[in-house]
């Protein structure tokens, strides 16, 4: 199921959920950013680099695009669209503010969150899912990407147990959606607590994020399934480079944390 | 190649994917990829194409998703063998 075919009604539905998410901001990235900041003391190295860089990015590749992160915590999607770029900028330029891929049944369980989902730009996934539900779900992927937004995605398709990127059982969605999206480029990122950091559902109080964002151009000369594994592949493998760059620097101590630098 | 000779390399290929390790003794041509053996989606793109590199077939997207079953894999790869 492509966009084109894709209900009108379902088109509309992105719409005005894109739409509302983006009226919402005025309330819930407030909201958001008073959490971050004064009730769990979160804070980031090198903020004004990383906006910049994203905003830098997103200047230079305005189209569809696949942020490809590594998956730690259950509120990886919020924290990162926190650093990536500021409340002001999302304002002013909606297609900055990625959608999310949560999966329904970690998220969809109670009006609170659903409704969290919905204004955080959210399309949930279902693992397992019948092939009509799937195909929904891409058709929608494909309709936003279509529409030039961003779409954030981790492409373990899971979180990493033991803390750490995994490059031998992934999912193959980032590939699938490449190969129904060939113009899409992907932004591989890198993100991480450097205080307590690994796998936990959410962050410890006093956290302080890494993020490393990087473009990518997938390629393979194959097609279909062979293709999406291909590519798939691909984004991980630099994920988890990036990882090794992560760990490199801090244990020469070239990255450290501010009280202890 | 007969049915019996493609149900008997289907399930030499789906073995190392098989989480439910308990289903394997029991699989019938309506045991179900995802729910009965506990292969992931992702894995079963994995032995789609290993039924590819076996059989020396192509199989499309769409017949791709049809696969539920073993019978399902089975009857496909029936169809698309030279």
């Amino acid at each position: 199921m492509t966009h084109a075919r894709l209900r009108l009604r379902s088109r509309l539905a992105l719409r005005v959920q894109r739409l509302l998410s983006h009226l919402g901001l005025v309330v819930t990235g407030p909201v958001l950013l008073a959490l971050f900041h004064f009730r769990f003391r979160f804070s980031a190295h090198d903020l004004a680099r990383v906006r910049a860089r994203y905003r830098a990015l997103r200047a230079a590749y305005p189209g569809p695009l696949l942020i490809c992160s590594n998956h730690l915590t259950l509120v990886d999607s919020i924290i990162q669209a926190i650093l990536l770029d500021s409340l002001w900028s999302y304002l002013r330029h909606p297609a900055a503010l990625p959608w999310n891929l949560p999966e329904a049944k970690n998220y969809y369980h109670s009006l609170s969150w659903r409704l969290t989902c919905y204004l955080g730009r959210s399309i949930p996934v279902e693992r397992g899912a019948s092939r009509e539900r799937a195909a929904l779900a891409q058709a929608q992927m494909h309709y936003v990407l279509g529409q030039g937004d961003a779409i954030a995605i981790f492409p373990e398709g899971k979180r990493s147990r033991d803390g750490r990127v995994d490059d031998r059982d992934f999912s193959y969605g980032v590939g699938q959606l490449l190969n129904q999206v060939p113009d899409a480029k992907v932004l591989c990122i890198y993100m991480r607590g450097m205080r307590f950091g690994g796998f936990a559902d959410f962050p410890r109080a006093g956290e302080r994020f890494y993020l490393q964002l990087e473009m990518l151009a997938p390629q393979s000369a194959s097609l279909g399934l062979r293709r999406a594994r291909d590519l798939s592949a691909q984004v991980v493998a630099r994920i988890k480079e990036m990882e090794g760059e992560y760990f490199a620097a801090r244990d020469s101590g070239r990255l450290a944390l501010p009280d202890t630098a | 190649m007969t049915e019996a000779e493609i149900t008997e390399k289907v399930i030499a290929l789906v073995t190392p994917y098989v989480k439910n390790r308990k289903a394997l003794s029991n699989i019938t041509p309506d045991t179900t990829f995802l729910a009965d053996l506990g292969i992931n989606s992702a894995r079963l793109v994995d032995i789609v194409l290993a039924f590819e590199d076996e059989f020396g077939i192509e199989v499309s997207d769409d017949a791709a998703d049809s696969i539920a079953t073993v019978g399902d894999a089975v009857a496909l790869i029936g169809k698309l063998v030279p």
